[in-house]
């Protein structure tokens, strides 16, 4: 039975069949990656570009990752220190959510777009310590509206990064010294550790 | 850059590493067996309990356990002793037997750390390395044990995940099929490592202590660095009642005991 | 058909099959099925992702060890030692690892609850209501005839039912716990008394002692506090250069304290005072001095016969006296448990007095009160329990209070706790867990649990007086209210003198009146001038202690002159066995439902979530009886089964079982797991009032039925277990 499915397939009509089933499968495939890349919804349409183009500094919502693991996102209390204060809030629709959520006391749940899956242990300090910014992972958030994560967030991404760091090449040791050579091998030791993220 | 992935040695021999990095020193003329550091280490560690049924199977999870073993036992009841409790986690070997039988290299070294690692997500759960472990230190998963409720037949019990409410957000909880064992407190190892590098200095002797010897009521665990022959851990290992556990195997542990008795 | 499937053609379409499949589901990140709630208001001293340490003091059981946990977004996540505590010095045992399990347990009272003894189905109350019921409780009873019955911690909760039932003439609260009864803390607070003419607990230098000679005390186990006394057990073997303490233990059964003694002296169950006096006796000869009163009657070698030991044993023993500089002999556990428990304690003080170490170093002091304690309280013996289920029999108890104690469980069975609860018409239960006093009784109002809780904490034995603080670490997960609380509110609520009784605001105004009498004094572990200043001290710290240690010297004068006589303890029952019951050591009164203390291997037995029968091998191979069989243990009080462990290190003429499971209630961790062996004993109390738990003799018969005991320690191929 089965080599008379064959037989089928490579016939005219079958190879056409084969060929919509491919392109079914494959626009289905490409349809579900489209979705899991659009921003998801979030309790409160939060706009970074406007928070980011007043001038406030990441840090000050997030201050978690000057000393921890994690950023933290920030409590209703700081959200509403800054609002109460501005006229917008009490005549903006969009703003009648979180006037909503602060005066009712009632939690916001945000949906999380840069995430790692919890066998890997990211911690936000020390990539801050090393001189990384912001945006050199989550984008420029000047320039988008609900946040969204422009990365794929996987090992390989991690691990290019860690290894050019760490590379004994001319931009790491433009002038060839053993001590640098041998510091770069120290941290690309620890960089390329397995238990530094996975325990 | 492209990729060039630098499979991981297995064997450790070379001269410049021998000197290892973290070690243990246990005295088991001062453990009294009260399971203190067990208890501590499967709260610090998200280890699951496993139930009566899966107990009696021998599919404990316990990352450390005290031995006791018997002497005099041929003897009359008043001759019978109990030779001293022997706690005993992963020996963290330099030449580890679990890393090369491991297909996916799962269980691999620590090249920073010179210690064994498992990395939880590229098990696939073959079991090579807990057999191939001479101290029987590696445990497996043999189901969901964090979800799974001993005794009931419905596995996911939503009264239940309050007990989850203690779980170390620094620690992986592991799935079922997956290999796990001691990792020396690995997370408090980074910890005060991160701390060290943002005040600018190294890593104080006694700054890392794991769960087990924290809470060992009779102070019978010291950790620390085995490279700094200053440091604690150095000093308690170089009495003369100190040895290593099946160290003909040349397995090279970094776990020393200290013998018990007089 | 024809042409087979070939395995290529078969690899490739499952390859394809799997990818599609992995194309279509396995693209969607993790991140979309989670959700993040920040905090509304973030707490002071809490940062984003870092973690938070509260001092605390644990509440497993009454020997306030201090506490440090780690808590990271509003949960307690790790329990560690308080270093500054000098009661166990930044160490806990594993009872106190394993809180968080009672914390987060599922099993929790969520809500006040109208019980009704557990007839019928229990309904839940708002708070409101609850106060109500204490106040009218409180204001419609004639107080004498209301009863509070107190667990032996927390100490703050003590005090002001103290303060209350002393304000409105009610009686004394009874305290209680299933510990103090294995200690036997009466008989040696008696002891000391006849003897030094001092009512307080005896505080045995072990630390500073080179030869330890132990008479059934399980200090590394349960026995008063354990962690205090394991820290000094290393420092008594490792802690003085080039000279190892020696450590003898005298004990019918191996305990995992024997299993560290250099060597184990397994005498008849009843004799231990016996063979103290006979070595005081022996100590002397070999001194060549006289011998002192107390000893002179004795005959070393008819007690070696009596106690079924090696007259050389004892002679070899007292040369370890004779050769020690700091010798030291504690009593406890099985020892003091007997009929004749009291004059076994008062000979061991005595042979500490031959020792001559008398307030000195690795001798016997006094324990000091705690810093804001008049004079020592112990908890009730057995005896004064009876005397209060008496009391409720003759219907003099309108209403029980219950609060951090469960008698129906820990107290024989054979007293009748709980068929005398029908006499009380209202019974009031503070329980944080269902346990079967709860479960019988006609409210309950569920208190904090202890890491949730204010309060204080006096240590019940150190060298120090401390008064450990406890502050709550997390917000109450569940709909629970502080009893100190509700009391005050009830007291407020029904007025009058009852308002006077206890005129606060709510438990922590409470605390800090019993805490401002210290403020001030120099000698504090810190100074503050005033008391809000103190009280936050007393929290950064995790309490108040003197610096300096207040021990005293027991006058010795009569120790070597009162003629003592202990005898051969008396056995209750015809059995064959002498039964010797025993605190599991990991387990505890109360751990029964905390999943990780089950699962925690017996430190002797490496049993885990069951309870045994320990027997002798040979005693097993006569009786036709193997590992594992279920054995009915009956004594003339009753019979409980449990699976037997052959057991190399017990007399063959003792039977022994761990006391901790056996509930029948208490959540679904604990319930319906092994047996309870209290329910087998029969009443009789040495002249102290303690019960005599080690006094029974019991039979064993064989059922026929077998339970695999889950064991740590290997057995011939772990696939061969069966199902029952």
């Amino acid at each position: 039975m089965i080599k008379k499915l064959f037989e089928w397939l490579l016939s005219p009509m079958g190879r056409v069949a084969v060929l919509i089933g491919a392109l079914s499968v494959f626009s289905l495939a490409a349809y579900g990656i489209y979705t899991t890349q659009q921003p998801p919804e979030q309790p409160i349409a939060f706009r970074h570009d406007i928070h980011v183009n007043l001038g406030v500094q990441c840090l000050y919502c997030h201050p978690g990752a000057l000393r921890g693991a994690s950023p933290g996102l920030p409590t209703q209390n700081k959200c509403w220190g800054c609002h109460q204060q501005i006229a917008k809030t009490n005549t903006s629709p969009r703003l009648a959510v979180l006037k909503d959520y602060v005066q009712n006391n009632k939690p916001v749940q945000w949906v999380p777009v840069a995430q790692v899956p919890d066998f890997v242990h990211f911690k936000h300090r020390p990539h801050i310590a090393a001189g990384l910014n912001c945006e050199t992972c989550h984008g420029d958030m000047s320039k988008v509206e609900i946040a969204e994560n422009p990365q794929v967030m996987n090992m390989g991404w991690c691990l290019n990064c860690h290894r050019d760091r760490t590379a004994d090449n001319v931009q790491n040791n433009p002038d060839n010294d053993p001590g640098v050579s041998a510091l770069l091998h120290e941290k690309r030791t620890k960089l390329t550790d397995c238990g530094t993220c996975h325990y | 850059m492209t990729s060039n992935l630098e499979l991981p040695v297995f064997t450790n021999n070379s001269e410049a590493e021998l000197g290892g990095k973290w070690g243990m020193v246990v005295d088991r003329d001062l453990c009294t067996g009260c399971q203190a550091c067990v208890a501590a280490c499967s709260m610090e560690n998200n280890v699951p309990f496993v139930g009566e049924t899966d107990m009696a199977y021998g599919r404990g999870m316990h990352w450390i356990r005290v031995e006791r073993l018997w002497e005099g036992l041929e003897a009359d009841y008043q001759e019978v002793k109990m030779t001293s409790y022997q706690p005993l986690m992963c020996q963290q070997c330099h030449n580890a037997p679990c890393e090369p039988v491991c297909p996916v290299y799962a269980a691999v070294h620590s090249m920073s750390e010179d210690i064994n690692l498992q990395v939880y997500n590229r098990c696939v759960g073959t079991r090579y390395c807990a057999n191939n472990c001479p101290y029987q230190a590696r445990v497996f998963n043999w189901r969901d044990y964090t979800d799974y409720r001993p005794g009931n037949t419905a596995d996911n019990d939503p009264s239940w995940s309050v007990l989850q409410n203690h779980l170390n957000p620094d620690v992986t909880v592991r799935r079922r099929g997956v290999m796990e064992k001691c990792t020396f407190c690995i997370q408090r190892i980074h910890k005060a490592e991160d701390t060290a590098k943002s005040e600018g200095r190294d890593v104080r002797d006694g700054e890392v202590v794991p769960a087990c010897a924290q809470a060992c009521p009779a102070n019978a665990i010291t950790f620390g660095r085995i490279d700094d022959p200053e440091s604690m851990v150095s000093k308690a290992a170089e009495t003369s009642r100190g040895s290593l556990l099946l160290e003909e195997m040349r397995t090279q542990p970094r776990v020393t005991y200290l013998a018990g008795g007089a | 058909m024809s042409k087979q499937l070939s395995r290529r053609d078969f690899l490739k379409l499952a390859t394809a099959g799997a990818a599609t499949s992995a194309v279509l589901t396995g693209c969607g990140p993790a991140s979309r099925y989670v959700k993040r709630e920040p905090y509304m208001k973030m707490p002071e001293y809490t940062y984003n992702g870092l973690s938070t340490y509260y001092a605390t003091t644990c509440r497993e059981c009454a020997a306030a060890c201090g506490l440090v946990v780690r808590t990271m977004q509003g949960r307690a996540i790790k329990v560690e030692g308080n270093a500054e505590n000098p009661v166990n010095l930044g160490k806990t045992c594993a009872r106190g690892q394993a809180t968080l399990q009672g914390l987060y347990n599922p099993d929790r009272v969520e809500n006040p609850t109208q019980q009704g003894r557990g007839k019928g189905a229990a309904s839940q109350m708002d708070w409101d209501a609850a106060i109500q019921v204490v106040a009218e409780a409180l204001k419609n009873n004639d107080p004498s005839e209301i009863a509070f019955l107190m667990g032996t911690a927390p100490d703050h909760l003590f005090d002001l039912v103290s303060d209350l039932a002393n304000a409105i003439g009610a009686p004394a609260p009874v305290r209680f716990g299933a510990l103090s009864m294995f200690e036997s803390r009466a008989t040696l607070s008696r002891a000391a008394e006849e003897l030094f003419g001092q009512s307080a607990m005896p505080y045995f230098d072990i630390a500073n002692s080179d030869l330890v000679l132990s008479f059934g005390a399980n200090f590394l186990e349960t026995w008063i506090s354990p962690v205090s006394f394991t820290r000094e057990y290393a420092q008594m073997r490792r802690g003085k250069p080039r000279k190892r303490g020696y450590f003898v233990q005298f004990e019918s059964r191996m305990s995992q304290t024997a299993a560290k003694a250099d060597e184990w002296v397994p005498l008849r169950p009843g004799t231990e005072g016996l063979v103290a006096l006979a070595i005081g006796k022996l100590v002397a000869e070999a001194k060549d001095t006289a011998v002192p009163a107390s000893f002179e009657a004795i005959d070393p070698a008819e007690v070696a016969r009596t106690a079924d030991v090696k007259l050389e044993t004892l002679e070899h023993i007292a040369q370890l006296v004779v050769d020690s500089e700091h010798p030291l002999a504690v009593p406890g556990g099985t020892a003091v448990g007997q009929t004749n428990g009291l004059a076994t304690a008062e000979s061991v003080l005595a042979l500490n007095a031959q020792f001559g170490n008398y307030g000195m170093t690795g001798g016997v002091y006094i324990s000091p009160l705690g810093p804001n304690q008049d004079e020592y309280h112990r908890p009730a013996s057995p005896e004064e329990m009876l005397n209060l289920i008496w009391k409720m029999k003759d219907g003099k108890v309108k209403v029980l209070f219950i609060h951090g104690v469960n008698p129906v469980f820990e107290l024989p069975s054979h007293l009748g706790f709980l068929d005398t609860l029908q006499y009380v018409p209202q019974v009031i239960s503070f329980a944080t867990f269902p346990d079967e006093t709860a479960v019988a009784s006609d409210y309950i109002f569920p208190d904090h649990h202890g890491l949730e809780s204010w309060g204080y904490q006096r240590a019940v034995v150190s060298s120090q007086p401390v008064l450990s603080g406890a502050q709550p670490v997390i917000s109450p997960f569940f709909n629970t209210r502080a009893t100190a609380d509700v009391l005050i509110a009830a007291a407020q609520q029904a007025g009058g003198q009852f308002a006077e009784a206890l005129p606060f605001a709510d438990e922590v105004a409470f605390i800090q009146s019993k805490l401002s009498p210290l403020v001030g004094d120099p000698d504090g572990s810190f100074l503050a001038p005033e008391i809000n200043m103190f009280s936050a001290y007393f929290q950064q710290h995790g309490g108040w202690w003197k610096n300096d240690p207040a021990l005293s010297a027991p006058i010795a004068s009569g120790a070597l002159t009162k003629k003592l006589d202990p005898g051969v303890a008396e056995f209750s029952g015809e059995g064959e066995f002498f039964f010797v019951p025993f605190v599991s050591p990991t387990i505890g009164e109360a751990g029964a439902n905390k999943p990780w203390l089950q699962e925690l291997p017996d430190p002797t037995t490496t049993v885990t979530w069951n309870t045994w029968v320990e027997m002798n091998p040979e005693t097993a191979h006569e009786l036709g009886i193997d590992n594992d069989d279920i054995v009915e243990v009956m004594s003339e009080a009753g019979s409980v089964q449990a699976a037997v462990y052959l057991y190399p290190a017990i007399r063959p003429d003792v039977i022994a079982m761990p006391f901790g499971q056996g509930h029948t209630a208490y959540g679904q961790f604990a319930a319906g797991r092994g047996a309870n062996p209290v329910n087998i004993l029969s009443i009789h109390f040495n002249a102290a009032g303690d019960l005599a738990f080690a006094g029974v003799k019991v039979n064993v018969k064989k059922t026929g039925r077998k339970h695999e005991l889950a064991r740590m320690e290997g057995k011939v191929g772990v696939y061969e277990f069966r199902k029952e």
